[in-house]
């Protein structure tokens, strides 16, 4: 099963392997709150008009980030904490982080715009319980069934999570923009029946 | 049932409910500009056959770096500029062009009741009109531009009542910074916040847009205010609105909005602005931040004191500064630029500071005052209107370990240049500080209290 946002060019697959809805791989341990979309993506990096290439600058604006991101060349998986993605709306976040083969982000809490651009972009945010992510962050790789809502470590118990049931179904097929346009005669058809003025 | 001004607006637009206790909201506007539009433009170009909702509905404006420094932004903006051509759609470009967020009000586009998207975070600042105005990725601004809705989970609404009338030289931005010290970086995450309170009435369109602009400083979803006759006075006679008797019905049926005595409200916050002094950040998040008469506390965050190069107990007018900017879509509109004009009247400044109108507008009405004289008499350089050194893309780009006062909104590590350090103030201060080169207040200057000169 594929998890390709319509129009990237960067395939979004949801398989460690042959399983559908199975994010399996290495985890890329970041141990902070509160990380930005500037630290994910500076905005000098921002110049271009499209979605592709954006994966060699990750996490660039974060001390140490290349770094961090070097070490772990399979990593497939953010483990983080609170409040990941805040500040600007800024999707290149979201395209970074899957054009470097990201699939899931792990975290305590999600800032509003990041969290509906990870699931425009086919990368799943995990919502789990702050006690969890310490464990979680030395974990040298995770498996996460998106069907089933599980995430699992080696030799760690099985985490139940929540995904957005209408959101999750732009993880596996046609995406956000697909979903609207199938929804444009409906909207149509309310804007006929308008009662307010439109402006 | 008694309703708030969000769930007038939120009930108006709902086309359906969705799975999840999401909806789908329709947008009544949509402002482009040129970082975030063109690739949800291409997308719907390449896969939907170019086809839009309704291009009357979007403005487009050539706003963070414009003009073009290189061409990469150069194919940025010629992108923005060919596709509105091609669809018919207004576009505010080089020479009448500005930061969206003071564009798109000061053109007549935002209005009381109506709902807006922008693929820009600071799109809460309009807001202020009684607009649920909301900061997007660039795949849910391309779904409005495609098919007129966005999808979003009902968000909670949280009133935030301001008390009291500001003075001792505290600002909108004093207050912008108190809420998200009060909140937290992340209190309003899931939340519209409404405010309320007396405060407000004493309060300027332009105040009430820097006050709203900092919501998302919060995590806030947006901020909203009331509209009032503030707000109508600011709108009538304005472009793109109507004149005369079509005017006043539209009054009349925005005068419904207000908050219904009793409505409920998922949390509720006070706060006394009466006694709030200038505000400074000394963090790496806007919540980090102290009243300017104050130090570094004691329980300050680690990672952001290695960052900032400060320790608990230091008092912030003993820092000192190497570069002060006036600028950003919180405060760069002409109210801004004459409380700064008012500190740097007749003095020099002393580190390299840059001011930066919000719109080629208010860059015209400045002149017409004679602040550009003013800020050039004092040494500063007075540009063109641009997002600017604000994030970091252009004009004025910091050194590592360099130390900015800015009036702009987020002091992130690297936000306006990799190793950077940035304190947030108000426009006054930034310019008191810019005078003495340390983190200062107009009144040290002797300069009177900023909201004799601000309105």
């Amino acid at each position: 099963m594929t998890g390709r946002i319509e129009g990237r060019d960067t395939p979004g697959t949801f398989d460690g392997g042959d399983a559908p809805g199975i994010v399996e791989g290495g985890v890329l341990p970041v141990d902070r709150a509160n990380i930005d979309t500037d630290q994910i993506i500076p905005a000098h990096y921002l110049t271009g008009i499209e979605t592709t290439g954006l994966g060699k600058h990750l996490f660039s604006g974060m001390t140490g980030g290349p770094e961090l991101v070097a070490s772990h060349p399979g990593a497939s998986i953010v483990v983080t904490r609170e409040n990941f993605g805040c500040g600007s709306s800024r999707e290149h976040a979201a395209w970074s982080l899957a054009d470097r083969g990201f699939r899931a982000v792990v975290a305590p809490s999600f800032a509003r715009i990041f969290f509906e651009n990870a699931y425009n972009n086919g990368i799943a945010p995990v919502v789990v319980d702050a006690g969890a992510i310490d464990a979680l962050l030395t974990a040298p790789h995770l498996r996460i069934d998106l069907e089933a809502q599980t995430l699992e470590a080696p030799g760690g118990a099985r985490l139940q999570f929540e995904l957005d049931p209408l959101r999750k179904q732009f993880l596996f097929s046609g995406g956000y923009l697909a979903f609207l346009a199938g929804e444009r005669p409906a909207v149509r058809s309310w804007e006929r029946a308008r009662v307010v003025p439109a402006p | 049932m008694p309703k708030s001004l969000f769930e007038k607006v939120w009930e108006r637009h709902v086309v359906e409910e969705l799975p999840g206790g999401n909806a789908l909201v329709f947008v009544d506007r949509v402002v482009a500009h040129e970082i975030t539009t063109p690739q949800g433009a291409l997308e719907i170009e390449r896969r939907y056959g170019d086809e839009l909702f309704d291009p009357a509905r979007i403005v487009a404006i050539n706003d963070h770096v414009s003009p073009a420094k290189d061409t990469e932004t150069a194919i940025q903006a010629k992108l923005l500029r060919d596709w509105a051509k091609r669809h018919g759609i207004v576009l505010y470009d080089v020479g009448r062009n500005g930061i969206c967020h003071v564009v798109a009000p000061e053109r007549g586009y935002v209005e009381p009741g109506m709902t807006l998207a922008c693929g820009d975070s600071h799109t809460c600042t309009l807001g202020a009109f009684g607009a649920f105005a909301l900061g997007v990725g660039s795949t849910a601004q391309a779904g409005a531009m495609l098919a007129g809705c966005l999808v979003l989970g009902r968000p909670k609404v949280m009133r935030v009542t301001l008390d009291g009338r500001l003075s001792h030289g505290a600002t909108a931005k004093d207050v912008a910074l108190c809420v998200v010290a009060v909140l937290g970086f992340k209190g309003g995450t899931g939340y519209v916040i409404e405010y309320a309170g007396n405060a407000l009435g004493t309060l300027s369109m332009d105040e009430r847009m820097t006050l709203c602009n900092m919501a998302i400083e919060a995590g806030a979803t947006t901020a909203m205010i009331g509209p009032d006759e503030t707000t109508y006075s600011y709108l009538r006679g304005r472009e793109n609105q109507p004149a005369g008797d079509a005017f006043e019905h539209k009054v009349a049926a925005w005068r419904a909005l207000a908050a219904d005595p009793g409505a409920r409200y998922d949390r509720e916050v006070r706060i006394d602005v009466g006694a709030l002094r200038p505000m400074v950040s000394w963090g790496t998040n806007p919540g980090e931040c102290a009243p300017i008469d104050g130090v570094v506390p004691a329980d300050a965050d680690g990672a952001s004191l290695r960052y900032m190069d400060l320790a608990p107990g230091r008092a912030l007018r003993s820092i000192a500064v190497d570069q002060a900017f006036i600028g950003s879509c919180t405060n760069s509109r002409i109210s801004d630029l004459r409380a700064a004009a008012e500190v740097l009247r007749g003095r020099e400044v002393s580190v390299p500071t840059i001011v930066t109108p919000g719109s080629q507008a208010v860059k015209r009405a400045a002149e017409r005052e004679g602040l550009h004289d003013v800020f050039q008499d004092a040494g500063a350089l007075w540009t063109h209107s641009s997002c600017g050194p604000c994030l970091g893309m252009s004009m004025g780009v910091l050194a590592p370990g360099a130390r900015c006062i800015s009036s702009s909104n987020r002091n992130f590590p690297g936000r306006m240049g990799a190793g950077g350090r940035v304190h947030l103030a108000s426009p006054a201060v930034v310019a008191a500080s810019a005078v003495l080169g340390r983190i200062a207040s107009p009144d040290e200057l002797g300069v009177a209290p900023l909201e004799a000169v601000a309105r």
